[in-house]
């Protein structure tokens, strides 16, 4: 990996006062998750939900916005970690953590076998197709696999032990929202660091101009493979999340309709950032709450007219709106995103 | 021998269902490079009006499918003129955000206005009976849908092939300012094919609502059959369009035929298959 | 600290209805918007129908319904809206749920909340084991598929094969039938599960053609896969060649009847309610929640598990007095009998599921040209096989 530097000017870091921003940014979703604590106690089960999809929408990002690699099926990836922590947590392995590293490592692994299929396509549409089709595949196995999975029933009677031994998983899910909290800091960080990474500026290039990469000698199928295996274990690690805060894993997990939305939250709220797939996540679901409380019969519509005034007037998601306001740079976008 | 020839004739004409629905999509995604997702939509609002104007109004099949046509095509012009004309060029993942919205509008709206339950076209008396036609029976509406997929895959064949305007839309589609610079008013030439797509695919919606039955979801829960099929023809081609269909309609009849249960194992593996041995498509444009 | 409590305040307001203290609240969880927003609808039209029947208040507490949208099967969504529900919405009683794995989603927090859950729809047997605070008032589709087996083999049919749609229910159909079937003396001599996306059924026919069956068992859920399949039937010349078809209720609700149109006519199918059940209790119910859902041809079988619901979840305010006491309340209920729209019902003390009849109806045309499901026989008091002796 020696051509790792000279990669550096295709997306040009300013390392400088890059890292205190990143602090800041730390903080300031620490803080906004624990006001969501104090100031919803009552609604911390759809705020676990949030952060579970928060995460596989970072993990989409890490594709779409890091790697130029578009994917419709992500939740193939979602679902494995989810289906590998409930049946783990089934057959008897209950502590907390352990199952979110089985769920992480069920996602990376499901993340290499979807990497090696897709990177056979080199463009959108193809890909699209390509990742289309594997989460139906998993979705078709799942269904069928339902002495393992429950089926169409669902995995149920998962009761994972308490966390550190003494917070219990509960009805008012404290407990679930707070170590998905400290889960998706914990993934925010470490994510901030690997896209900062010579690794990740290398993904950038790729994503700039594969061919050029190629050209300087860098092996442009494992790197991408590798940011795969990064993705999957990042949606594994919500689908374990999903998996220990419902107690239940349904076919829901491994659909092209959870990918989908997962998708639409990131583009939402901008691609290229990894902000902007928290930032989606927290308004989609926020407005999709509030709608469909008020009136779910019209909710689809507003949503779809939602969508068309995205498009239309800030293409670049919230993020890229804030940005244009502010002047605030929050990530460093590939000219042609 | 006789099973073998009966499952083909079911795929065949399975196939030219798919296919008059879809070869609008492979139009738009081919020569407008737009990925219009909302495609299906279009087909369902096709549906709706077929089936409005032949069940509550009682009018003749072939008057409501002209109307489905016309209606569709009536309520796309507005739709293209202030919406997707603005995404026309753009990275395909706005596109993809911008028709999934359209999608969801047209459903909402669809069942705010026609109500959840299913909706039927019926068929005059001639469509509706099964025919023999030697070895086995068959419904004399598949016939029907067959002989209107040869129609359109030659019709639209000879329009893009041989005809002034064919020129002009390929010539577009190459090149757009060069064209334009050379006198071709390429927003027409857009809008035209744009209509002629929307078109092709309300009378698919119409034709092949005995295989999808017209209901608000619809749009949602084919979208990507038809997006499917459409990457695997290779966007843009007519014959390509037509392999693809006939192909998968195989797979997918074959497959449910033989080993049921694992009849949508088949139809993917066969897609994956497809796709990683022609990035572009069975006979798309490089 | 102001600012927050504010803050707090409006997001309440905005997540939250209104709050009062002497009303007993019930949290009802369907899918009022999506697909599958017609069955939803249902238990809506159920709910106002029983409620504008028997007043808005029980033993003197005023009942007050919040109704959460699920549009489709999705746990997390599930106990998310149950949760809100249970804790900040207070409410005593949890009703409705129309997917099973939401349903799975849900019985985890029942003791804690102190709240039973009432099931209006999802049926699948193993549900009831998961939690003593489920009690449901729908079906099972073990229930309502076993005596079709007797019917087959009464009307000479000796051998059978089953088509159902590759997914929970369907597989309960299917063996449902199988044991039944096999037990009173016939065979099944295939056994076919599609994929739930199926559109074309046209092949699938051709194996019950092959097959030498003389008569095919199917399962799909209702809705456009149902139409389909109908078509399929009918078009492939099996109808005319004298293949019997049967099939649980679910095949042919209501709603589903104007699109199967004429196509339909002849279906045998055994389920536990009719809309055109003949009985003064159903005359009554039919109006009700016709009124409450705008429309005849929209009415189907999830209004009456609803309407029932309700009068369990009435029973068990009055027997607790308002008093939040789920498991008073359960064990209140357990062996309740009344006359329901569909005819006399039971709570089984043991598993808490509905006993009730189950009847085989034929799809014939009415003096007004419509379709409708005419019941021809009746298999008094079912149990849930599902939930017999050796559990799920």
């Amino acid at each position: 990996m020696q051509t790792l530097a000279q990669t550096q000017p295709v997306a040009m870091p300013q390392p400088k006062r890059a890292w205190w921003r990143d602090i800041v940014g730390v903080a300031l979703i620490a803080a906004v998750g624990l006001a969501g604590y104090w100031l919803f106690p009552d609604n911390l089960a759809l705020l676990t939900r949030v952060i579970a999809m928060a995460l596989l929408a970072l993990s989409i990002d890490l594709l779409v916005g890091y790697c130029g690699i578009a994917t419709l099926g992500q939740a193939a990836l979602f679902g494995a970690g989810a289906y590998a922590a409930g049946i783990a947590c089934v057959n008897g392995i209950t502590e907390p953590f352990t199952l979110v590293l089985i769920g992480a490592v069920a996602g990376s692994l499901a993340g290499l076998v979807m990497g090696v299929v897709m990177l056979r396509a080199s463009h959108g549409l193809p890909q699209l197709v390509l990742s289309i089709a594997i989460v139906q595949l998993f979705h078709e196995a799942a269904n069928k696999a339902s002495a393992w999975t429950g089926g169409s029933d669902g995995l149920a009677g998962l009761s994972p032990a308490a966390l550190f031994g003494v917070f219990e998983f509960d009805l008012w899910g404290r407990t679930a929202y707070l170590f998905g909290l400290g889960l998706l800091l914990t993934v925010f960080i470490v994510l901030k660091f690997v896209v900062r990474s010579p690794f990740g500026m290398l993904c950038r290039g790729i994503k700039e101009d594969p061919v050029r990469v190629g050209a300087m000698g860098a092996f442009v199928f494992p790197v991408l493979l590798k940011m795969f295996m990064i993705s999957g274990s990042v949606a594994g690690i919500g689908g374990a999340l999903a998996a220990i805060s419902t107690q239940v894993v349904g076919l829901d997990s491994v659909s092209f309709e959870l990918s989908a939305n997962a998708l639409v939250m990131l583009v939402l709220g901008g691609i290229g950032t990894l902000y902007g797939a928290l930032v989606g996540t927290v308004i989609f679901m926020g407005f999709e709450h509030v709608v469909s409380s008020i009136n779910p019969f019209h909710w689809m519509t507003l949503v779809g007219v939602l969508l068309i005034v995205m498009v239309l007037f800030a293409p670049r998601g919230l993020t890229g709106l804030m940005e244009t306001y502010t002047g605030l740079k929050l990530g460093k976008r590939g000219g042609r995103a | 021998m006789q099973t073998i020839i009966s499952i083909a004739v079911d795929a065949l004409t399975y196939g030219m269902a798919l296919f008059v629905i879809c070869i609008g999509l492979s139009l738009t995604m081919g020569l407008m490079r737009l990925v219009n997702l909302a495609h299906g939509a279009f087909a369902m609002i096709g549906g709706y009006i077929a089936s409005y104007a032949a069940r509550d109004l009682g009018l003749w099949y072939g008057f409501a499918v002209l109307l489905a046509i016309l209606g569709t095509v009536l309520i796309a012009i507005p739709l293209e003129r202030f919406l997707f004309r603005r995404i026309y060029g753009a990275p395909q993942l706005t596109q993809v955000l911008m028709t999934i919205g359209i999608t969801f509008c047209i459903i909402g709206i669809t069942n705010y206005l026609f109500g959840p339950t299913l909706k039927t076209i019926p068929l005059p008396r001639g469509l509706a009976e099964p025919v023999d036609i030697g070895f086995r029976t068959i419904a004399a509406h598949r016939l029907f849908v067959l002989v209107c997929g040869i129609v359109v895959a030659g019709g639209l064949w000879s329009l893009i092939e041989r005809t002034a305007f064919g020129v002009k839309l390929r010539a577009a589609v190459d090149n757009a300012a060069m064209t334009s610079a050379l006198g071709v008013r390429t927003e027409v030439v857009y809008a035209v094919s744009f209509a002629l797509a929307v078109g092709l695919g309300a009378l698919g919606g119409v034709i092949g609502a005995e295989f999808l039955p017209v209901e608000p979801y619809y749009a949602l829960r084919y979208m990507v059959t038809f997006l499917v099929v459409v990457s695997v023809g290779g966007a843009g081609s007519i014959p390509g369009a037509v392999l693809a269909c006939l192909l998968l309609g195989a797979v997918d009849t074959t497959g449910r035929y033989l080993m049921p249960d694992f009849g949508n194992f088949f139809f993917y593996a066969a897609v994956i298959l497809i796709v990683c041995l022609f990035p572009r498509g069975l006979l798309g444009r490089a | 600290m102001a600012v927050r409590t504010l803050m707090g305040a409006a997001f309440g307001l905005l997540l939250a209805g209104t709050a009062s203290a002497e009303t007993v609240k019930v949290g009802i969880i369907g899918p009022f918007s999506g697909p599958f927003a017609l069955q939803g609808k249902n238990f809506q039209a159920g709910v106002e129908a029983y409620m504008a029947a028997n007043g808005k208040q029980a033993k003197g507490h005023d009942v007050e319904i919040i109704y959460k949208d699920l549009p489709a099967a999705n746990p997390q969504a599930s106990r998310a809206l149950a949760q809100e529900l249970i804790v900040k919405d207070k409410v005593q009683y949890l009703g409705g749920v129309y997917f099973t794995p939401d349903a799975l989603a849900i019985t985890p927090l029942l003791k804690q909340a102190n709240a039973p859950l009432v099931i209006f729809n999802a049926a699948t047997s193993a549900i009831m084991t998961q939690s003593p605070l489920v009690v449901r008032t729908s079906f099972t589709t073990a229930q309502t598929t076993t005596p079709l087996g007797k019917v087959a083999v009464d009307r000479g049919i000796k051998k059978v094969i089953t088509t159902v749609s590759d997914y929970g229910p369907g597989v309960d159909a299917e063996n449902a039938f199988k044991k039944a079937f096999e037990a009173a003396g016939g065979q099944v001599v295939e056994s076919i599960r599609m994929p739930l996306n199926t559109t074309d059924f046209s092949p699938i026919m051709q194996r019950v053609k092959d097959s030498g069956a003389e008569a095919v068992f199917s399962f799909l859920p209702s809705g456009p896969t149902t139409l389909g399949y109908v078509k399929a039937y009918n078009d492939t010349g099996l109808k005319q060649a004298g293949i019997k078809f049967l099939a649980p209720g679910d095949l042919t609700q209501e709603s589903d009847l104007p699109a199967l149109g004429d196509g339909a006519l002849g279906l045998l199918t055994s389920f536990h309610y009719a809309v055109s059940h003949d009985s003064p209790e159903n005359k009554k119910f039919v109006e009700g929640a016709t009124k409450a859902i705008g429309g005849a041809d929209q009415l189907s079988f999830p209004s009456v598990g609803a309407y029932d619901g309700m009068h369990v979840i009435y029973k068990m305010i009055e027997a607790t007095d308002g008093k939040q006491d789920a498991e008073k309340a359960v064990n209140a209920v357990k062996g309740l009998s009344w006359t329901s729209p569909r005819g006399p019902v039971s709570i089984d003390p043991e598993t808490r599921h509905v006993t009730q009849n189950i009847y085989l109806r034929e799809v014939a045309k009415g003096q007004d040209g419509k379709t409708y499901n005419k019941e021809i026989q009746t298999f008094p008091n079912q149990k849930d096989p599902g939930l017999a002796p050796a559990g799920q």
